[in-house]
This record gives structure tokens, sequence and C-alpha cells, in this order.
């Protein structure tokens, strides 16, 4: 039976399997922005994107009967995403690229510096598109390793487990990563975001309780 | 009383609310009294927020229409 209101992935995919092919276009709807965005995270440039974000369904539409809902559509999705982006971005770099890539001391302790205040609304200082453009400046800045992690985590918000069984990593791998991910995140996007320097002394001084 | 750097380790799990009640108060005493943990959290959540927005945006114009055409489903 279909839930009147909103069916699930699951029993969308169930339709598509059963040959109602139509109904794959609402899993794509439901789908496409989340898979898009990490395709592009991962890759960098639109025009790859796209096409491997076609390859991406098209795959799982060819593939469909094979899903047996041992994990959710999204992640399975995501999976073959992730498997097809990887592809396309080592046929255009070299090994040593990605080796060059690779954060040089991933042990060492992380220390924020940036830790004066932000702005309290961005969204409403920023045109959209120069927003989105700084937070892709701010995914691209992050090491690959880092970026898959918190591509999946915080873009797919899929959980520890999840993303460790998509790139074949261990959990606290995952969580290890992720806080570095997050941390090196806020450190790009601080001197954008951040209280400019008046509004800065005016809370100082307010925190002390002196009349300005 | 939890250090900054016990706060910073696990800053992930608190935002995430992946702590067990006693953790999460002992980290939520720490940041009521230090300014620089409590802009740390509260910026780190902002960026999560940042990239939650990105991920449903809207894509690049026609992106959406070519790939139904691609899937031949349309």
């Amino acid at each position: 039976m279909l839930n009147a209101d909103k069916p699930s992935d699951e029993e969308l995919v169930r339709l598509v399997q059963q040959g109602e092919k139509p109904v794959f276009a609402t899993l794509v709807r439901r789908h496409e922005r989340r898979v898009y965005w990490i395709i592009h995270g991962i890759l960098e440039n639109h025009a790859d994107s796209e096409e491997v974000l076609q390859e991406t369904f098209l795959k799982a539409l060819q593939h469909i009967r094979e899903f047996r809902g041992e994990s959710r559509f999204s992640t399975w999705l995501v999976q073959i995403a992730v498997n097809e982006a990887r592809m396309r971005r080592r046929k255009y770099r070299s090994g040593l690229y990605d080796s060059l890539d690779e954060e040089r001391d991933p042990d060492s302790p992380f220390r924020p510096r940036e830790l004066a205040d932000w702005r309290p609304n961005p969204e409403e200082e920023f045109v959209r598109e120069e927003l989105s453009e700084l937070i892709q400046r701010a995914i691209r800045s992050l090491p690959k390793n880092y970026r898959e992690v918190f591509l999946l985590r915080d873009g797919e918000h899929l959980s520890s487990e999840e993303a460790a069984n998509v790139l074949q990593i261990s959990i606290p791998a995952v969580k290890t990563r992720l806080l570095r991910a997050r941390l090196m995140m806020r450190e790009f996007l601080a001197p954008h975001l951040k209280l400019r320097w008046h509004d800065r002394m005016l809370a100082r001084i307010q925190r002390r309780g002196r009349s300005v | 009383m939890m250090t900054c750097e016990e706060v910073l380790r696990e800053l992930s799990n608190f935002l995430d609310e992946e702590l067990i009640p006693e953790f999460r108060a002992q980290v939520q005493e720490h940041l009521r009294l230090c300014r620089n943990c409590t802009v740390l959290v509260n910026t780190t959540r902002k960026t999560l927020a940042l990239v939650a927005d990105l991920f449903v945006a809207e894509l690049p114009h026609g992106v959406s229409e070519r790939l139904i055409e691609r899937l031949g489903i349309h």
C-alpha cells in the first residue's frame, strides 16, 4: 500500500522495480539536488558534475532491481554517485595530484584561530549566489579525504555508519575527519563572516557593562 | 570542569547531540563560562546551517530537465 501523503523512497523503488519506470522521476526530484552538490563537491566543476549526475541516475535506474533495501535508497544512490565521481576525477588527475591533496599531518591537533563572533545574518547581507559560491570555495579548500566525509555527513546527512560504509573506512575515521573538516570549514568562512571591527568594539564595551 | 581542548574534541558529538547527558551538561557548563568556546560552537553550528542551505539550493539552469530527458522518463 502506498502512503497517500508521501510514499517512502523504498515504496517508490518497489514500483519502479515492478516496471513503473515513470515513478523514478519522483525519486530523481527528491534526490537530485543533494546528489548534484556531493558530486560537485568532489569534482569542482559544473560540466563534469552534470554528466556524472546523469550517469549516477542512469546507473541507479538500470540496476534498480539489484537494490534490496539493505540500506536506505539515498545511501545506495550516494554510493553510486561517489564511485562515479571518483572515477571521473581519476580520469583527469594523476595519482600524484591526489596524494598532494592530502593534509600533511592529519593527527596533529587543530587549533581554531578565528574566534571573533560572526555577524548574525549573513544570509541577508550577501546575495544568495555570493554566499553559495563562498560555501563552495570553502568545501573545495578541504583536503579530499575530509571533503568526502564532510559532504556525506553534513551535506547528505548520512549517519557516521552509513558514511563509513560508502567510503569503506572505519566509523572512528569518519568522526575524526568530520570534526577536522567542520573546523576547517569554519576557519575558512570566519574572515568573511565575522563581525566587523567597530561591531566587535561595541560588543566588547557592552560586555563590560559600560555605557557607550 | 572540562578544558577547552576537551570541548574541542567533543565539538562534533555535542553538535550532533550524540553525547550522554552527563557529558553534555559538562560542555554546557564550560560554555557558560568560556566565551571562545561559545563562539566556536555557535559559528561551527552556523557553518553547518549554511552548508545545509547549499545542499537544497536550486540546480544550475536546465540541469534537472536534461537529467529527466537523458533518463527517458519524461
